[in-house]
């Protein structure tokens, strides 16, 4: 007979329980959590309360407000994963060997306890604790014990609710499986159909089909539905191994306000994540730092030069002048560095190559000016594809791929100084054209008006635009001629200079 | 006049997603800005110059018409500069043209064919130099605003480029006919562009024209033109750029507007006035032809047309032998002969005459309706089976001198495989450039603008097909069918900003047109070049060419044409006058069916499923009341039961009439003769036509035109000018206010769907010879309409249940014996059934069910599953697995039942490899017997339902009639025993919803049983209430008081619930 023993932790409705997890003082509410782009969000997971007052999944947001009193939460992968990780975390202390078997809205896992009797007792008692230290961590679980890996896990999914705990005497596990529905195998699509045709609705019933004569018709893969079906499939154990994420948290002993004193403690973290990131010929590609604060908030800050670095020192400056620009508000209570990890600088520089600025001195350099200007303000401008005016945005600086394109301009055309503000000025009209108006403490009387020039766009968005344009050629008091351009926001009836001609 | 502008370049949203307002907008437009003229110049074509005319008379609106015309000679259209980030597509400059004269017109006509018909995808095509030089005469050139070649030259090589091409067109058209075009929509860029094109126009000698290149009538409309851009582009209108336009300056303005825009170019608005002047060209002087039937030597086509009568005279009339008869059809026929000739139509009854002819030759069942069908000479000419002198239907329009009217033929073939063989037929005798499909304007609906403004908006994959599928199909529109509904209903907010714009939008572009499709079988046919009347275009279906304009713009403009129609029934009626000499040996004459009174009785008992035009809901529940006794009271019953007449209220004054429940009257004396056919009812549109005339001395002309309004879904304006006239002529005729308000009740309510007497009787030919051989030839009949489905209002199953229950044994699908088609089985006491088809299992290829019946005609039935397999390698896993479950191989060597039958199918399908095949005692299987449970009866009917969508065995229902019965739920039969107000309950299979627009939001429900169908009335009320049973449930429970009155029986529901929570894919006609 067969000395394994499993033990299978099962948690539905993950993403509702991973969000109500820290959470204890919405547990007696009816809660829901949606997913999808606003407005179309639906409904992916509920609690029982919500459940009962006939909430369902893939409701739409609109149909969830008309329920009184819902607590809506926008899904959350994060808080799924650290959730995950706490569960695997809760299930490693009861044995090394922990499996991963989560599905999409489920966390399961299995658990090796074989050998582990003397330690926790009886596989019911293990069974027990471990279900109250899952409970303490604020999830409503299942668990189920069995001989046979697969047994167990599908027991767990099959079976109803009430039941939180269920041990499969050994040699019972066909028993124990055979009401079971089969939508506990995760049947392919034509699987499902080939049964569903054949009548076979539920374990029992594909345990007694003949081995051969199903293999025959169902191919090899139904050799192993038959014997997960009978609880007699055989189980490789794949316990999960820790992910590799350069990760350093740091809670300080107290509340530290001088970014010096922070440096030296980034310093020693940097140090090992290096050590890390280098044991597997890599570099450190960026490194976010979130400072836990004082009062609650977290200031969180990414640097990420142009290519990675195993740098200490440069790393250093870069946090440096980067928490200068954007120094952090409160005390730091607890410090975190997640680094991502890159391949090393593999550019060979030739010997006749002209010389260029060395990327690290580079990098330096713009993170000062980052620092000074704001990094928004840092980069290329780009004309953007739009009527709009004075649509551009900022890109980073990027090494050029192959040759400009040489633009000619089609004529020459007069020059045009825009002025950055705007000025404002009040201007009169004479049968709808502008006469008079003022510009830095000068009347102006129009000699030539031309316009009005209109644009006006993005008509479907709460917020449009509309400019009226004026090209003016206007002579003041003192005989002195301004050729200049004058704008109108017809939404605020406001009259601007936006230019001046040469 | 001095202050007058005319806007001589104007798009509409023909223009294709171009344009963004209707032609009858721009005209209604320009009535109120009290512009006297305006020419339309859409993309590539003429397509909305005929509403664009008919509109443009209607508001008093000169309408000139012309077109934009695509030229690849002239490079590029204008683009944004490289250095500016923009997305637009290269596409070739516009050149706009004006028609100055017909001939001008005719060329533009034949310039847009010979370039559309070159082009190899659609819209692609561009007309080049050679084109224009060969049809430049009687054009006006203008130069184009930023689409046109000027302003693309300009911005390409400057003044001189610009000056050359402004010489290369005076070089085409004409030093006189070419204007410079100026357009000043307030876009700086433009500017220079003006001041450019106006030196140009002084060096050359050419006047400056002003113009503002209109998109849409008003400047709202500049955000459709926005949204049709984005579609166009297939982009959404955040990531559109600079496609959008620059601002909302394009639309019609006023010429108090453009004076002031060109103050400084006085006379560019003056030429305006002067170039519409010269434009004399307008849509009335179209110059169209009747067609002309080629004749032998020395025979006019009256002549001819004249023999080929007489020749069918004694042919239709000799075998009755009735002398009498014979003689009022010779005098009948003399009369209209010497009417169409007067009007000179004998060529149009030729051709129709013609392609007649080569049906009967090439074996194909047709008949004719329409106005001029229903003519003795027709009947002779065989182009319609229905006798008009003998069964006395002789119809008031037939022709007429004064109405100014043409004739008007559809003929109705079996199918589309027929349809196609006859218009190939058109085609090739008049020639690709003589004769071409009628276009169909497809236009943004429900449905389409739903996805198609939501992409334009940004929403994703998966909330599009949502927003779609919501849009509603209900005839009915109730106060909370609104579209605003039906999203709040789906659970959307419709309070946030995007969900209501993209509200707003789908509302604005319904009805807007998207593109040119053909017409199902309209042609039309001219006397020589057809191009040079209207535009032709390929069709995407190979071998067709398309003209621009639609059905109703080709009658507006005085265009024959001829439809070609398939019908499903003709391929029933085909089927059965091939099937019943073969099985029963009786000879049947489509033209000389006997009056039976057995068949008169099951349309009495509105025994009628499965029969042409008599088989709905409300036709069945009129015809018990209506009791038809003869032929014309079929006429009567299929013109009767649409919504015409019922919104006009004569549906139930003429069954209570006809039940003799209330009398006789007439609107107005001097009525009598026009509805005395018709008990003091009006029903026809002939009858339309004589009261207009009668009671307000309307012309013939007049009275047409009125018919024409009503029957037209976009003419509620003419029809309302028309309405005044009718009352100025009744008053004087002085019939008083109240008989006034009730005749114009009586026409307007055609407005929705009149019919036409002569179109009644022709499809009542049909209705009988349908009812005729499902009564007298059930096996037959039900043969033939299972052999050509999809059609009517039936699902198959439906029919296979009615013919079960009328006696006939259905058989189920067997592999042994079953064809693709249905086919009829003779019993050895000569009783004849019917074997299900292999073509009704939905998912076995044609072919496949072909080598079935190949292998068994040659080597014998089949053995084993086994053999079916090695005989028949093309059966792939999927389609074994289809026969199987039907049940088809029940009837195999070694097969007990269908799960079997499945186990086996699943094991033969997979052979060894090679290498273990020949170990044979090691795949032995240790037994025989398969270890599956024989399907229960539940699951039987499940399988019937999802492999065929029917089953020959019982009816769903009689497995639970026990059960039902025990609680007092009472069948389809059982009703008919009830009275009138008793409480009951009933239950039943849903076989069609349906909420008609003329039922206030009532839904009918169709029950089916095993004993019959029943019907049951949902209030708007209990609808809101249980509106998932009513739309989900395919079995219920209704019950209420019943209405048993004159033999209808209705159940009006109080309370509905589902019965049945099987999965069976039961199908039903819903809400058409």
């Amino acid at each position: 007979m067969s000395t394994e023993l499993y033990a299978c932790l099962y948690a539905k409705e993950f993403p509702a329980q991973a969000l109500l997890r820290l959470r204890p003082e919405l547990h007696g509410q009816p809660c829901v959590v949606i997913e999808g782009n606003p407005p179309f969000e639906r409904v992916c997971s509920l609690n029982t309360k919500a459940r009962l007052l006939g909430m369902t999944l893939g409701m739409t947001r609109v149909e969830v407000d008309t329920f009184p009193e819902i607590v809506v939460f926008l899904r959350s992968s994060q808080s799924e994963s650290d959730t995950r990780n706490v569960l695997l975390e809760c299930a490693g202390a009861f044995s090394p060997r922990v499996e991963d078997c989560s599905e999409e809205g489920v966390f399961l896992c299995g658990i090796d306890i074989q050998g582990t009797r003397s330690l926790f007792g009886p596989s019911e008692m293990l069974a027990h604790s471990l279900l109250e230290r899952v409970r303490g961590l604020g999830i409503t679980a299942r668990v189920t014990i069995g001989r046979n890996f697969h047994a167990a896990v599908c027991l767990a999914k099959g079976l109803p609710q009430r039941i939180p705990i269920k041990e499969i005497a050994p040699g019972e596990e066909a028993q124990h499986l055979a009401p079971l529905s089969l939508k506990v195998l995760d049947l392919t699509e034509l699987q499902a159909e080939t049964l569903a045709l054949w009548g076979i609705y539920s374990l029992g019933m594909l345990a007694q089909l003949p081995e051969k004569e199903l293999i025959a018709r169902m191919g090899q893969e139904s050799k192993r539905l038959r014997q997960l079906a009978r609880g007699e499939l055989p189980h490789l154990f794949q316990p999960v191994e820790p992910r590799f994420t350069l990760e350093e948290r740091m809670e300080l002993d107290s509340p530290v306000e001088l970014l010096d004193s922070l440096l030296f403690v980034v310093g020693v973290m940097l140090d090992q994540l290096i050590l890390r990131a280098k044991a597997r010929i890599l570099a450190l590609a960026s490194v976010t730092i979130t400072l836990s604060l004082e009062g609650g908030g977290t200031h969180s800050r990414t640097v990420r030069p142009a290519q990675p670095s195993t740098d200490k020192q440069l790393w250093i400056k870069l946090l440096h002048l980067d928490l200068e620009a954007y120094s952090p508000q409160a005390a730091i209570l607890v410090v975190t560095l997640l680094a991502e990890s890159g391949s090393t600088n593999k550019v060979q520089l030739g010997l006749f190559s002209p010389q260029v600025p060395e990327a690290s001195q580079l990098d330096v350099t713009l993170a000062r000016i980052c620092a000074i200007v704001g990094e928004a303000n840092v980069g290329r401008a780009v004309l953007e594809d739009t009527h709009a005016p004075e649509a551009f945005h900022i890109e980073p600086f990027v090494i050029p791929s192959g040759n400009p394109a040489v633009i000619t301009p089609p004529q020459s055309r007069a020059a045009v100084r825009r002025l950055r503000p705007p000025e404002r000025t009040s201007v009169t009209f004479q049968n709808s054209r502008p006469s008079t108006f003022y510009f830095r403490d000068q009347r102006y009387c129009v000699e030539h008006a031309y316009g009005p020039w209109f644009s006006a766009g993005d008509w479907w968005q709460q917020i449009l635009w509309a400019i009226e344009q004026w090209d003016l050629v206007a002579r003041a008091q003192d005989g002195s001629v301004l050729c200049c351009s004058l704008t109108r926001n017809p939404m605020l009836n406001e009259w601007q200079v936006g230019a001046l001609y040469d | 006049m001095t202050d007058t502008y005319v806007e001589l370049h104007a798009a509409s949203a023909f223009s294709f997603l171009e344009g963004a307002s209707q032609p009858e907008k721009l005209t209604e437009r320009a009535q109120e800005i009290e512009m006297p003229a305006i020419a339309l110049l859409d993309r590539n074509g003429v397509y909305g110059s005929a509403r664009f005319h008919t509109s443009g008379k209607r508001n008093n609106v000169r309408a000139h018409i012309g077109a934009e015309i695509s030229v690849s000679s002239f490079g590029q259209r204008l683009t944004p500069p490289a250095w500016l980030p923009h997305q637009y597509m290269a596409e070739p400059s516009r050149l706009p043209v004006l028609c100055e004269s017909r001939e001008g017109y005719q060329n533009l006509c034949q310039l847009i064919t010979q370039f559309k018909m070159r082009e190899k995808t659609k819209g692609e095509g561009a007309a080049n130099l050679v084109d224009l030089e060969q049809y430049s005469r009687g054009l006006v050139c203008l130069t184009g605003g930023d689409e046109g070649p000027l302003a693309a030259a300009l911005m390409r090589g400057g003044e001189e480029a610009g000056r050359e091409v402004v010489q290369q067109i005076i070089r085409t058209f004409g030093q006189k006919n070419v204007y410079v075009e100026l357009q000043r929509h307030q876009e700086r860029e433009e500017e220079w562009r003006n001041q450019a094109a106006i030196r140009i126009a002084h060096s050359l000698k050419l006047p400056v024209i002003a113009t503002n290149g209109v998109r849409y009538a008003t400047a709202y409309d500049r955000e459709v033109l926005d949204l049709f851009t984005c579609i166009r582009n297939h982009t959404q209108l955040d990531h559109a750029g600079r496609l959008l336009a620059l601002n909302d300056r394009r639309y019609l303005r006023s010429a108090r507007e453009m004076q002031d825009l060109f103050r400084d170019i006085p006379n560019a608005i003056r030429t305006t006035r002067e170039l519409s002047a010269r434009l004399e060209f307008g849509l009335n002087d179209l110059g169209y032809e009747f067609p002309r039937y080629p004749v032998p030597d020395g025979e006019t086509m009256d002549s001819f047309l004249r023999k080929r009568v007489e020749e069918g005279v004694i042919r239709r009339y000799g075998p009755t032998r009735n002398r009498a008869l014979l003689e009022k059809a010779k005098k009948q026929i003399e009369h209209e002969l010497t009417l169409i000739a007067k009007l000179g139509f004998a060529g149009y009854f030729l051709i129709v005459w013609d392609i007649v002819q080569f049906a009967k030759k090439h074996d194909i069942l047709v008949q004719g309706r329409g106005s001029a069908a229903n003519s003795a000479v027709c009947y002779a000419l065989e182009i319609t089976a229905i006798d008009p002198v003998g069964m006395e239907l002789l119809f008031e329009r037939f022709l007429s001198e004064s109405r100014g009217e043409w004739p008007d033929i559809d003929l109705d073939l079996p199918s589309e495989e027929k349809r196609e063989q006859a218009i190939q037929y058109v085609y090739q005798r008049y020639g690709e450039l003589g004769a071409a499909m009628t276009a169909n304007v497809i236009t943004y609906r429900g449905k389409s603008a739903a996805r198609e403004v939501g992409k334009a908006l940004g929403f994703d994959h998966e909330s599009l097909q949502r927003l779609s599928t919501l849009v509603s199909h209900f005839e009915w529109r109730g106060p909370t069918d609104t579209m605003a509904h039906s999203f709040q209903n789906a659970g959307l907010d419709i309070q946030h900003p995007r969900i209501a714009k993209y509200l707003d939008l789908c509302m604005r572009i319904q009805d807007m047109p998207r593109h040119l499709g053909q017409h199902s079988g309209g042609m039309v046919i001219c006397r020589g070049q057809l191009d040079s009347v209207v535009p032709l275009e390929r069709a995407s279906m190979p071998g067709r060419t398309v003209v621009q304009w639609d059905k109703e713009d080709c009658a507006d403009l005085g265009i024959i044409k001829v439809d070609l129609l398939g019908l499903g029934m003709m391929a029933v009626l085909k089927d059965c006058l091939e099937l019943i000499p073969e099985h029963y040996g009786d000879k049947i004459d489509l033209a000389r069916l006997p009056e039976d009174r057995e068949v008169y009785g099951a349309l009495q008992r509105a025994d009628t499923v499965g029969m042409f035009q008599v088989e709905s809901r409300a036709q069945m529940a009129s015809l018990p009341r209506n009791c038809p006794k003869k032929f014309y009271d079929l006429v009567v019953q299929v013109a009767i039961i649409r919504p015409g007449p019922i919104v006009g209220k004569m549906a139930h004054p003429y069954m209570r009439r006809r039940q003799k429940k209330e009398p006789i009257t007439y609107p107005h004396p001097s009525l009598e003769p026009v509805l005395r056919r018709t008990l003091g009812v009006s029903l026809f549109q002939e009858q339309l036509l004589r009261m207009a005339m009668t009671v307000a001395n309307f012309t013939g002309a007049e009275a047409e035109e009125l018919r024409r309004a009503v029957g037209m879904r976009r003419s509620w304006e003419r029809m309302r000018n028309l309405e005044g006239k009718l009352r100025t002529g009744m008053t004087a005729n002085g019939i008083d206010p109240a008989t006034q308000e009730t005749i114009i009740q009586n026409i307007s309510s055609f407005a929705l769907y009149g019919f036409p007497e002569s179109h009644a009787a022709s499809f009542a030919l049909i209705a009988y010879a349908s009812a005729y051989f499902k009564v007298k030839y059930l096996a037959a009949f039900t043969c033939a309409i299972l052999n050509n489905q999809p059609m009517g209002f039936y699902s198959p199953a439906v029919l296979v249940k009615d013919a079960q229950r009328h006696g006939l044994r259905i058989k189920p699908i067997d592999v042994q014996v079953s064809d693709w088609a249905c086919a009829i089985e003779h019993g050895h006491n000569g009783s004849l059934s019917l074997r299900l088809g292999l073509g009704y299992i939905k998912g076995l290829r044609k072919q496949s069910a072909e080598a079935i019946w190949e292998s068994r005609s040659k080597h014998g039935a089949f053995r084993s599953v086994e053999d079916v397999i090695a005989r028949i390698p093309l059966l792939n896993r999927k389609e074994l697995t289809l026969l199987a479950r039907s049940g088809a191989l029940n009837n195999l060597g070694g097969v007990q039942h269908r799960r079997d039958a499945l186990w086996q199918v699943e094991r033969a399908g997979k052979l060894e490899g090679p290498l273990l095949r020949h170990k044979v005692e090691l795949l032995l299987e240790q037994s025989a017997v398969s270890p599956l449970k024989q399907m229960t009866t539940e699951e039987r009917l499940i399988a019937d339902y999802a492999c065929t969508s029917l089953t020959a065995g019982k009816h769903p229902m009689a497995y639970h009639r026990d059960d039902l019965q025990q609680k007092n739920i009472l069948s389809a039969d059982d009703l008919k025993r009830r009275y009138d107000g008793d409480y009951v309950r009933t239950a039943g299979c849903i076989i069609a919803r349906q909420r008609p627009g003329t039922a206030k939001g009532f839904i009918f429900l169709s029950m089916e049983d095993e004993t019959g169908i029943a019907n049951v009335i949902v209030t708007p009320d209990l609808y809101e209430r249980q509106r998932l049973v009513v739309t989900g449930s395919k079995f219920i429970i209704a019950e209420g008081p019943l209405q048993n009155q004159d033999g209808v029986i209705h159940v009006k529901a109080t309370r509905l619930q589902p019965l049945l929570h099987q999965s069976l894919e039961v199908r039903s006609h819903d809400f058409h």
